[in-house]
């Protein structure tokens, strides 16, 4: 007999990362050009150290190369991380703030984000930063100010109570969409830009992001699955938290802290794509309980391979032109988890 | 056997902003007890078991866990000795019961640590203790209030503490679940010797299964003591506002209070010392009534085991007592006289009057004389009051003559004293 049933979790966790790997592995395969699974395979195993060298790839057109090398698999890897990093904070945000309607975007990071970024293709500057355009660094900082300020407001003290940090998080929200939606008018030129960043995209942005951000992302998923323990117990009440010997509000602290630099970063380089922190974590849910221990990971696997998928359709659907991806991920997450939903009441 | 403390409070000061919440509060709880925290509404309990847990850090003054100050524990050690259920035990997710419980597993691992052979053994105990195995695999938020209320024992529980600390556990369950909590409890005090201190709001199961109460009014102890010591009815009325009768309950043989009147001391209001001269139960009523409107009153002269003399003892008003079933004597005449002259006002019932109690019927003529207020309480009328010959007939006669109020019902003496 065994309590919690530790080795599920375990043939769940792996087969999730399994999935995760084939799913970057075939949908790096899907496009307007086709290129055979195997010359994928060589082309990929080629950039192995050591191993590649080994691998032949005279045969492989330089074309085929370049798509697979510098456009497709730079995407499909782009898309894991911010599905990961979008799924992980918004499954630790609902833990953090006991709340199933939270997002990672509940504390004002989007729309902060949205603003910034709006106020950097209205004045058209052209400057970048590491590989980031203007866009991205406006954008980060927008969202990061927003969460501040919210936090700020959402304080009594050196407490953070759940409510007065949610209604913080709306009324801000507002506020700042309000003053772009005012910049879209004023600017309408811009508009469809403007609107087209908050639609989300991965298109188009190459290795640059990934070799910047896929170390300190990746470090910071792992860092906020330290806290599983501490959110199973905190939702069972923060004073039972506290006489269990946690300090319940520098973990909150640090949680939400390390979710707003996860969706800041993700919302920087691909823009707001909904729906991904919110329904992901919820199907997961589903699969595995509520312990955060299996959670956190498994929303981040999910997460990831969701938005590949995503992406996928959205850049072949209607080739050669794109769908912003933000729009998939809510044209096709919203009724499936409706059928989740149904098919668990059905269940009880 | 030496008696050692498990919490040790001493002058502590707690408030939220600038409101004290508890004033100079000291007291302690000794290892091995049943100790219920008691008072009204806004009393401060909560806050108090929650300063006791070191969630809430008092402003001054001094708290010591096995006597050392509780700022000397880690959290987590803190955790290990002394053991929390809130009072609010609602959890919206779907975590298992079992997974609840072993929660209380978190001070003793590590980060990344998995439970142990040990940890499941301790899980399981606390679920067998507590009657929860059955339920261990439903959901928390499908179960019922009282089987939440154990699972979050059987947590607390598998803290392996030395001390429960209990927020209101029976509030929200009925009587049958109530009794079931308190019994498990306990069972847990004196078989497994865990120390249990609670907050509780119903006085008369607090004083059947404490073995101390510690009564609370506005953050300040009002009581500490046995049961006996401090259920009386001045801590009640002066911590409730109530006017209460207490007894031993006769099934239970602990003690038992009955509410009978909110007590409304109203500014303009005059009250009064009022002696009641009765027997055989035709003051019940009168004194419930005159009770309730918060007058002072004495009783006399009574017969011990008189329906009067147990209805006034319940409700602790002083009585001027004669042996049972014995004549009055000059000296519990004199003791009556006492009470008269230190009253205002003198009501007297229609009891049957014979030569034993003859002397009851004097008093009342002589509190006349006094110059008292004196009302003659005369329910129904009856010709034969008279076991003495006349003699009676002849006294009451004289003092209708000096003009004493005679008043049929209850209405018009509360009427007659505004």
């Amino acid at each position: 007999m065994k309590i919690l049933g530790r080795k599920s979790y375990a043939v769940v966790l792996v087969s999730m990362f399994i999935t995760l790997i084939l799913a970057i592995m075939i949908t790096s395969n899907i496009g307007s050009a086709s290129i055979s699974t195997y010359d994928v395979f060589r082309i990929i195993s080629s950039k192995i150290p050591y191993i590649g060298r080994t691998i032949d790839i005279g045969d492989i057109t330089l074309g085929q190369h370049t798509i697979i090398w510098n456009v497709r698999l730079p995407r499909v890897i782009l898309g894991a991380l911010v599905g990961a990093s979008l799924a992980i904070s918004g499954a630790s945000f609902q833990g953090l703030l006991k709340n199933p309607m939270a997002d990672p975007f509940i504390l004002g990071i989007s729309s902060g984000a949205a603003l910034g970024a709006s106020i950097a293709i209205i004045t058209k500057v052209t400057f970048s930063f590491f590989g980031f355009s203007f866009v991205s660094i406006t954008a980060f900082i927008g969202a990061l100010l927003a969460v501040f300020t919210v936090y700020n407001i959402g304080r009594i003290k050196n407490k953070v109570p759940v409510t007065t940090l949610l209604l913080a998080g709306v009324a801000v929200g507002q506020f700042l969409t309000a003053i772009m939606s005012f910049l879209m008018v004023i600017y309408n030129k811009d508009m469809t830009k403007i609107i087209y960043w908050t639609l989300g995209s991965l298109a188009g942005k190459g290795w640059t992001p990934i070799t910047t951000l896929g170390v300190p992302l990746t470090i910071t998923m792992i860092i906020l699955t330290f806290f599983a323990k501490d959110l199973n117990v905190m939702l069972t009440g923060e004073e039972s938290a506290k006489s269990l010997g946690i300090n319940v509000e520098r973990t909150k602290i640090y949680i939400l802290i390390l979710g707003t630099f996860l969706t800041s970063l993700s919302v920087s380089v691909s823009g707001i794509i909904g729906f991904v922190g919110l329904i992901i974590p919820h199907i997961v849910r589903l699969i595995t309980g509520p312990d955060h221990r299996i959670l956190l990971p498994a929303s981040a696997f999910a997460g990831g391979t969701f938005m590949i998928i995503a992406d996928t359709i959205a850049r072949t659907a209607i080739s050669p032109m794109e769908v912003p991806v933000g729009i998939i991920t809510a044209l096709f997450g919203g009724p499936f988890f409706i059928y989740l939903l149904r098919l668990k009441k059905k269940s009880i | 056997m030496v008696i050692i403390n498990a919490i040790t409070v001493k002058n502590i000061l707690f408030g939220y902003n600038k409101k004290d919440v508890l004033r100079d509060i000291t007291f302690d709880v000794l290892e091995g007890e049943f100790l219920s925290i008691i008072g009204p509404n806004g009393s401060g309990k909560s806050t108090l078991l929650k300063t006791l847990n070191h969630i809430f850090i008092p402003k001054s003054g001094q708290i010591l866990i096995k006597d050392l100050p509780i700022e000397n524990y880690k959290k987590k050690d803190l955790a290990k000795y002394m053991a929390m259920v809130p009072q609010d035990t609602n959890v919206d997710f779907e975590f298992r019961v079992e997974e609840v419980v072993a929660m209380g597993r978190h001070p003793f691992q590590k980060r990344f640590q998995q439970e142990t052979k040990e940890d499941e053994d301790i899980i399981y105990q606390s679920m067998e203790l507590t009657n929860t195995l059955e339920i261990r695999n439903r959901y928390i938020n499908e179960i019922s209030g009282g089987e939440r209320q154990r699972v979050f024992i059987a947590k607390a529980l598998a803290q392996k503490p030395s001390i429960i600390l209990l927020d209101e556990p029976t509030s929200h369950l009925d009587i049958n679940h109530q009794m079931d909590i308190l019994n498990l409890l306990k069972r847990l005090n004196e078989e497994n010797g865990i120390t249990v201190v609670l907050v509780i709001h119903d006085i008369n199961l607090a004083s059947r299964y404490s073995d101390r109460i510690l009564l609370l009014d506005s953050g300040e102890v009002i009581g500490l003591g046995n049961p006996e010591e401090v259920i009386s009815i001045e801590n009640i009325e002066k911590s409730y506002g109530m006017n209460v009768a207490i007894e031993r309950n006769k099934y239970t043989d602990h003690i038992y209070l009955t509410p009978i009147e909110i007590k409304h001391r109203i500014k303009d209001k005059k009250y009064y010392n009022i002696h009641i001269i009765s027997g055989g139960g035709t003051g019940q009523e009168l004194i419930n009534r005159l009770y309730g409107e918060g007058h002072s009153l004495s009783l006399g002269v009574l017969n011990v085991g008189d329906s009067d003399w147990q209805h006034g003892r319940s409700l602790r008003i002083e009585i001027v007592e004669e042996k049972p079933f014995s004549s009055i004597s000059d000296k519990s005449y004199k003791k009556a006289l006492d009470k008269v002259k230190e009253s205002d006002i003198v009501i007297m019932t229609n009891v049957p009057i014979g030569s034993g109690n003859l002397l009851n019927l004097k008093l009342a003529e002589r509190s006349i004389e006094l110059g008292k207020k004196i009302i003659y309480y005369e329910e129904d009328h009856y010709e034969n009051f008279d076991f003495t010959n006349g003699e009676a007939t002849t006294i009451l006669d004289s003092m209708k003559a000096k003009g004493i109020k005679v008043i049929k019902n209850i209405d018009d003496i509360i009427e007659e004293l505004k």
